[in-house]
């Protein structure tokens, strides 16, 4: 391709990413009535972020991050800052299916779409990023973006977390990212900047288990399209202004909570949404969840909940022991189907569950997340055992499945008022 | 009284445990000073041999005396202490359980403060590698059953067997590491010296001498290092069950995080990984209840006595130690 | 005394069914969707009042289903199609004792739902994005097979010897199949009992993700054609259901919905 075709072809990714973002946003702000006040701070940055390009960080080195399992504490240690590549175009998955494989999930394909595109404003091409080595598609992914150009630190995960030798083995290879992470910055992590580092994001986190508590008030005060936009924002947002304001967003959910004040109609199903990620602009499952009458309370969600809930404890505040600490917080607590064992989800599957009293869950995978496909079966009847209906739903960033999803959901939250109304 | 819960769940068990270490540091090692006797059978290392600072005596001590007796006077007025003494230990043992070990064993705390100085020297701690340290766990059990057994055969002849010297004397206190410590704090080190008068009593003191120097250098590496081969912390666990102070856990409400576990000096991974038990109270346990200090989940893990929390984790307690400590 | 009504506006065709406060069924009408399927849907509705001698003040209720429900401005509610067609099968079952499955042929899907004994929807399954084993499918079939579509069943008996295996259930690839199979010499009779099998054994998978539970109940406009129904009972091997007028039981069951919610909005209203 010529120099000028690809500018031009830049220049129209560029124009069908910002009005395919445009839509998503304008769906998720116009088509819900009384949105909170507080949102509109999240809806102006995905204006700017995502409608309009622009970049996030300026020029603060930025670091790239294709997973929770990134000890992002360790990225602010070295004076950068980590952005969550994991991406939700369908527009980059189309830029992706163009060499990856027609089976790979939409969400690799999106992530490395975009990275192949030299459309992705939030990395300078070239750029650092570190990669877990999770599923096979996200390994391989690994080096494919090398192929790209960028700089990818592997990050190599073990695939189970149940053994001790699993966990010894993933806290040496997260000091070997600390240690690679000094050398590519040339930034020395220091006890203090480490330390500070993980107050601010345990900040972060408590802003977002305070929002995360707010949301088992009986009448739910906000809506699960708005919650995923605001997690989805802690990817690229700077996080002290991120968890500013999510405070503010949490005073305001408290004042509705004592007023009385429902997001959703009073008997509208409670959902507990769990699976593949819902990553702006791809929130169609979820708004098409909350526009056909029920509401999402609690997710299970690595854009979400399994990103943002689970906090590190350090014993010794020393450099051995706080990096120790934040290996452990990334493996133990992990629900990810890559694991062998599917336990700990299905506990905190049952634990959300009954404390947000849900009626009804609904699990996504993404076509090609053969983990997700894989667990669903087990989970499924683990939840029905328990009681607790669930509806399995294969899609994809394709726009195509829309009708004979809105039919499903539909019948599915129908089903659930149905049961409701004979208890 | 929500307050006031919260104020004790927001704790920094930390800095209360020091200063209740330190108190009960005192009573024990120096309370004999200020005619303080706690009698003969106290679960804990209140060494019998640092006199007249001992507030009373550890167990252990006048369990190996007691052992020491003929078969045939088992059912007599001998038999009767022996009785006696055990009744005694196991009603401390019944109130406070294995909080002994956490709160006021003299050795523990002495332990204690070689981490804090480790600590404030950045010296990286060690762990035992879980495989066979979970073997050399039950060393301490082997321990128990010696430190009965031996006076035992000291006095009985079992199986026409000679037997045993009767200079063993108190066999585990001779290589019980605070017999040394504990009467140096009252400036008394006559207890450091090998005893050349019998080979026997050389060997064990030689042997005592040995284990002192490994639990200087073991215990400043690792933490609590010698309580994972106490003999005292075995025979607490034989009764620990049934006593009235808890540690529990809802597993329902635990994500297995693990946060429990960094913190447990005890390197006890259940704390973390059961989820169906209620009462976790493992026999390395000591009942510092610093798991529950680093807990996120709301009352997944409390400390109860007689079924009333008395302290319990919390979201709130949580971050709120976080960001102490995190300070500093 | 008010009446209510059911409309079930498929991709095929539109039904729409009255029924009376004892849910019976009063009258029925089924009308092809066309392009302009609001126009046609209103007409449908008005002859239907018109032939049973009603007007629309006589309509307590009125609720809507299938693929074009929500375009449907007319309705005072709509349903989905599978919550109605349950509710449906449950009222018509009822004189057959009772059914706990549900298998729906329409003209761009396929669904399985399993119901309890109220007719409330306990799980379903429906096929994937394509017209892969629907009636659409059936329409391509007989086309190129140069067949009306109620010949088919006649042509499904009167199959000697076995029929081909017809592995494209995908509309598009299936019609070259078909041609394929007519070029190297197949009888007409084989190849559709071919894609009855077909359609048959694509569908039974999609019943045994939710699990079989006796009765199964078969409806859809696909259910009046003979040939596919036996070619259904072989593949599950036991008895199906067929209701009387197999494609109605959907906007049956939306008219049964309308009128409950006609009671319960009567009562909200008493206890005011």
């Amino acid at each position: 391709m010529s120099a000028e075709a690809q500018v031009k072809q830049i220049e129209m990714v560029r124009r069908q990413l910002s009005r395919e973002s445009a839509e998503a946003l304008n769906k998720i702000e116009k088509d819900f009535p009384d949105n909170p006040k507080s949102m509109d701070y999240f809806y102006d940055l995905y204006r700017r972020v995502h409608c309009e390009g622009e970049a996030p960080h300026g020029d603060k080195k930025v670091i790239g991050t294709t997973c929770v399992q990134v000890p992002e504490e360790l990225i602010y240690a070295v004076g950068a800052v980590p952005v969550r590549l994991c991406n939700g175009s369908h527009t980059f998955d189309q830029l992706g299916a163009e060499f990856m494989p027609a089976k790979s999930c939409s969400l690799v394909k999106a992530t490395l779409g975009m990275l192949s595109s030299e459309v992705a404003s939030w990395l300078d091409q070239g750029g650092d990023i570190v990669n877990v080595t999770t599923c096979d598609q996200k390994t391989k992914a690994g080096r494919l973006m090398e192929e790209a150009g960028y700089r990818v630190h592997h990050l190599e995960l073990p695939p189970s977390k149940e053994s001790e030798a699993a966990r010894t083995y993933w806290q040496s290879n997260v000091n070997g990212f600390a240690r690679s992470l000094e050398s590519v910055t040339g930034h020395k992590i220091t006890r203090n900047g480490l330390r500070d580092a993980i107050v601010r994001v345990g900040r972060a986190q408590q802003a977002y288990r305070r929002l995360h508590r707010l949301r088992m008030s009986p009448l739910a005060p906000i809506l699960g399209k708005d919650v995923f936009l605001v997690t989805n924002a802690y990817f690229f947002d700077d996080i002290d202004s991120w968890t500013d304001a999510v405070e503010v967003l949490n005073d305001e959910i408290e004042r509705r909570c004592e007023e009385g004040f429902g997001a959703a109609q009073r008997r509208a199903p409670r959902i507990l949404f769990t699976g593949s990620p819902p990553i702006f602009p791809n929130l169609k499952l979820p708004t098409l969840i909350e526009q056909s009458g029920a509401v999402i309370v609690a997710d299970e969600t690595c854009s979400a909940n399994r990103m943002l809930y689970d906090v590190v404890n350090v014993d010794e505040w020393q450099l051995y022991d706080m990096v120790d600490a934040l290996a452990d917080r990334a493996l133990k607590p992990c629900t990810c189907p890559i694991f062998v064992s599917d336990e700990d989800r299905k506990r905190r599957l049952l634990e959300l569950a009954r404390t947000f009293a849900v009626d009804g869950v609904v699990y996504q995978a993404f076509s090609g997340c053969q983990v997700f496909e894989m667990e669903q079966r087990s989970i499924s009847r683990f939840l029905a055992d328990e009681g607790i209906p669930s509806l399995y739903v294969e899609t994809d960033y394709s726009p195509d499945d829309l009708g004979q999803l809105s039919t499903r959901i539909e019948a599915f939250i129908e089903s659930l008022k149905a049961r409701r109304r004979r208890k | 009284m929500n307050r006031f819960r919260a104020f004790i769940n927001g704790a920094d068990i930390r800095r209360f445990r020091f200063w209740v270490q330190l108190g009960f540091f005192f009573l024990l090692v120096y309370g004999g000073y200020f005619m303080i006797n706690l009698g003969q059978s106290l679960p804990t290392f209140s060494c019998g041999f640092n006199q007249p600072g001992r507030a009373g005596v550890c167990y252990l001590l006048p369990l190996q005396h007691q052992t020491h007796i003929p078969w045939d006077s088992i059912i007599s007025g001998r038999g009767l202490g022996i009785l006696t003494g055990l009744l005694t230990f196991l009603a401390w043992l019944f109130v406070f359980n294995k909080a002994w070990c956490g709160y006021a064993c003299p050795l523990g705390t002495i332990q204690d403060w070689m981490t804090s100085l480790r600590q404030k020297l950045g010296i990286r701690y060690a762990t035992y590698n879980l495989d066979w340290f979970t073997r050399l766990k039950k060393i301490k059990y082997i321990l128990l059953i010696l430190l009965i057994v031996i006076p035992f055969l000291m006095a009985n002849s079992v199986a026409g067997l000679p037997k045993l010297p009767d200079d063993m004397g108190t066999p585990f206190c001779k290589i019980c590491p605070a017999r040394m410590v504990i009467p140096a704090m009252t400036g008394d080190f006559s207890q450091w010296t090998v005893d050349f008068s019998t080979g026997t009593a050389a060997a064990m003191t030689g042997l005592g001498m040995l284990v002192l120097g490994i639990f200087f250098v073991g215990g400043f590496i690792n933490k609590r290092f010698f309580c994972f081969f106490c003999p005292m912390s075995a025979l607490h666990s034989l009764f620990s069950k049934v006593a009235l102070l808890k540690l529990r856990k809802d597993g329902s409400k635990c994500t297995r995080c693990g946060d429990c576990y960094r913190a447990c000096d005890m390197q006890i991974r259940e704390i973390a990984d059961d989820v169906e038990s209620t009462t976790l109270v493992k026999d390395d346990c000591m009942m510092c209840f610093k798991c529950v200090a680093a807990c996120p989940e709301e009352g997944a893990l409390k400390a109860s006595f007689m079924n009333i929390p008395i302290y319990e984790s919390t979201e709130a307690g949580f971050f709120k130690r976080m960001t102490k400590r995190g300070k500093k | 005394m008010p009446y209510f009504a059911g409309i079930d506006i498929g991709s095929t065709a539109i039904k729409v069914v009255l029924v009376d406060e004892a849910d019976n069924l009063f009258a029925s009408k089924t009308v092809a969707t066309g392009s302009h399927f609001y126009g046609n849907a209103q007409a449908a509705f008005l002859s239907l009042l018109k032939e049973s001698g009603l007007e629309s003040g006589d309509i307590g209720f009125l609720t809507a289903t299938g693929y074009g429900r929500k375009l449907y401005r007319e309705a005072d509610e709509s349903v989905s199609e599978i919550t109605a067609n349950a509710m449906g099968a449950k009222k018509v079952g009822e004189a057959y004792g009772g059914i706990r499955t549900i298998i729906n042929i329409g003209g761009q899907d396929s669904k399985a739902i399993q119901i309890d004994r109220e007719g409330n929807v306990v799980n379903f399954a429906m096929n994937d994005k394509c017209a892969a084993g629907t009636g659409r499918f059936l329409d391509m079939a007989a086309r190129n097979l140069e067949l009306e579509l109620d010949e088919l069943g006649d042509y499904h008996f009167n199959l000697k010897g076995a029929p081909p295996v017809i592995n494209s259930t995908c509309a598009v690839f299936a019609e070259s199949e078909v041609i394929g199979l007519l070029a190297s010499g197949y009888s007409k009779e084989e190849i559709v009992a071919g894609i009855h099998f077909s359609i048959a054994k694509r569908t039974v998978r999609l019943v045994k993700r939710i699990g079989l539970e006796d009765q199964i109940y078969f409806d859809g406009g696909p259910a009046l054609n003979k040939g596919l129904v036996a070619a259904f009972e072989e593949e599950l091997m036991r008895k199906l259901v067929i209701p009387d007028i197999p494609q109605i039981t959907t906007a049956y069951g939306a008219a049964i919905l309308a009128r409950e919610a006609w009671q319960a909005e009567e009562l909200a209203a008493e206890q005011h």
